[in-house]
């Protein structure tokens, strides 16, 4: 069954993926779930839209019309829960897929092996792809299934559509965690910038929807690129999906040269 | 480039930012030979193994194993070697078989009733997880994945590290088939009665410099021992001067302690003129030896 680096990793990573897919998984079906409650609730809907814009930006657009399913969904879903939970599995994935197996001293143990560098690297970040995809795959099933059970009015196809917007902005952010590990080995470095780049970067698109000064650099943020295309509502917006998943590209394509060049630790 | 050198490396030297790793290391590793590579912890041993595999860059000078560029042949010159690293790190959530299964697989196919040969020599518990097992038998699943693709070159950090008297004469009598076989092994220790033992050559490493090159008779031949000659009676200090070949002499009753560089022969002559109770030999430490080829025998500030 071990016969290459991709399996391995993606052996390795089996109990955390479980988990996350578990997370994901019940998220998806508990909220919706809750969904009769809340579309019962009308009167929901005028107290949300006095809210300050600052918060509205927050949660998106969903919450305009918030007991509806799509603003349910996109507010109680795809506006943070579940880009979060993505964002946490890939930053930790990202991080410890060469700068993990560095500090625990095998790296060098593997490398020992007639593998090139390039092939550990590529091997490892297929890894990555392939679980964020099953991990969407998963949330995007259970969720599919619930709604279908509950005749709940969303478009099961958009819901698709914006689950992969979710983990393509994961991706961007798992991505940069990957290639920090392969610029510098160290598994808290790669968490760190990632985090904080992910952080910021979304700060700055939710400040950027109220704060003028900010408003023409949001295209600089991965969020923005998420968010605003709305895709629950209108569906996949490819420029927005190809530009995240371009950075996704351009990550990976850099972490070959920078693992190839460097020294290993250990 | 000559077919019967394995090792060769020119002006070898790696510096880590401003600190020295090696320095103008030039090593020549013949088919078929046992070297030792010598030197205390910290030396630079590992930093050289480190090289030729290609898991660190030399910031100067160059290394060539079976005649192709360490970096860039090292692909091809990894499948022909196998490595076992100083400080070991498994995967600690596979048993000993999955991790041997892996490493095999990465290698395109395994003789795998060799590798269960191996396991029974060394007495390993393939089927346990290799969380569970202790140091030494860690280091014999290390030894096991060097050996079991039968590669042309071993270079073994510290291999003998935590393994017991009785698997550590089983490694020797392993070396010896090998070397029979004429693989190359390339070894590095800090024990030298180990390299004694087992080496046909030895290169000693100190701070970073290979500071000699050679057999291991001639590195006897020169080596330094602490004699401690016990008389019956005590004995006259004017008999004991200018004997060839020994130092730092003190002569105290019926005690004479002193150190000798080379053939004892001289001074047990000299002594065998008196009534000798005891003579205690200690074997010359590492350190004795670098003194011989350091500063000339004199002592460094360090």
């Amino acid at each position: 069954m071990l016969n290459n680096i991709f399996l391995k990793t993606l052996r390795d990573q089996r109990r955390s993926f479980l988990m996350w897919g578990g997370y994901l998984v019940a998220i998806g079906v508990l909220m919706a779930l809750f969904y009769p409650t809340i579309s019962s609730m009308t009167s929901f809907n005028q107290y949300l839209n006095q809210l300050p814009e600052g918060l509205k930006e927050m949660f998106g657009t969903g919450l305009v019309d918030y007991t509806s399913p799509v603003g349910y969904f996109s507010t109680e879903l795809f506006s943070l829960m579940v880009p979060l939970l993505l964002l946490v599995f890939g930053i930790g994935f990202g991080a410890n897929a060469i700068a993990g197996e560095e500090e625990k001293g095998t790296l060098g143990f593997l490398l020992t092996n007639p593998v090139p560098r390039w092939r550990v690297v590529a091997d490892k970040f297929a890894v990555l792809v392939v679980s964020m995809a099953l991990l969407g795959f998963f949330f995007w099933a259970g969720l599919a299934i619930t709604v279908s059970a509950m005749n709940i009015d969303v478009n099961l196809l958009k819901l698709a559509e914006a689950t992969l917007g979710a983990c393509a902005l994961a991706l961007v952010f798992a991505a940069v965690a990957f290639l920090t590990g392969c610029v510098k080995g160290s598994k808290g470095v790669s968490m760190g910038v990632a985090s904080g780049l992910a952080v910021l970067t979304y700060l700055l698109n939710t400040l950027g929807g109220v704060v003028t000064g900010l408003k023409n650099y949001r295209f600089i943020s991965p969020f923005y690129h998420y968010m605003e295309p709305d895709t629950l509502k209108n569906g996949l917006s490819p420029v927005h999906v190809l530009i995240l998943l371009g950075l996704v590209i351009v990550f990976f394509a850099f972490s070959i040269p920078a693992f190839i060049r460097r020294d290993i630790a250990r | 480039m000559n077919n019967d050198v394995v090792i060769n490396t020119a002006r070898l030297t790696k510096y880590y930012g401003k600190q020295l790793g090696i320095a103008e290391v030039d090593l020549t590793v013949n088919r078929g030979e046992v070297f030792g590579y010598l030197g205390p912890n910290g030396a630079g041993k590992t930093t050289t193994i480190r090289t030729l595999l290609d898991f660190i860059r030399p910031t100067g000078g160059s290394a060539a194993i079976f005649g192709l560029d360490a970096r860039q042949g090292s692909v091809a010159i990894h499948r022909r070697v196998g490595y076992l690293n100083g400080e070991l790190s498994l995967y600690d959530d596979m048993t000993g078989e999955q991790l041997l299964r892996y490493l095999g697989n990465l290698r395109g196919g395994l003789d795998w009733q060799y590798v269960k040969e191996l396991a029974a020599r060394f007495q390993c518990d393939l089927p346990r997880r290799i969380q569970g097992l202790s140091l030494g038998n860690k280091q014999k699943l290390g030894l096991l994945q060097a050996f079991m693709h039968k590669p042309e070159l071993l270079i073994l950090d510290e291999p003998t590290n935590g393994l017991d008297p009785l698997m550590q004469h089983e490694f020797y009598d392993l070396l010896a088939e090998t070397k029979k076989e004429g693989r190359t092994i390339f070894l590095s220790s800090h024990i030298l009665p180990e390299v004694e033992k087992v080496c046909d050559r030895v290169g000693i490493i100190r701070q970073g410099k290979l500071i000699t090159v050679e057999t291991i008779e001639s590195l006897k031949s020169h080596s330094i021992r602490q004699l401690e000659i016990h008389f019956a009676a005590p004995v006259p200090a004017n008999k004991f001067t200018n004997i060839p070949g020994v130092r730092d002499i003190v002569i105290r009753d019926n005690l004479l302690t002193c150190t000798v560089v080379g053939s004892l022969d001289a001074l047990v002559k000299t002594a065998a003129r008196f009534e000798v109770a005891n003579i205690i030999s200690h074997e010359p430490s590492l350190e004795d030896i670098f003194m011989t080829y350091y500063n000339g025998g004199k002592n460094d500030a360090e």
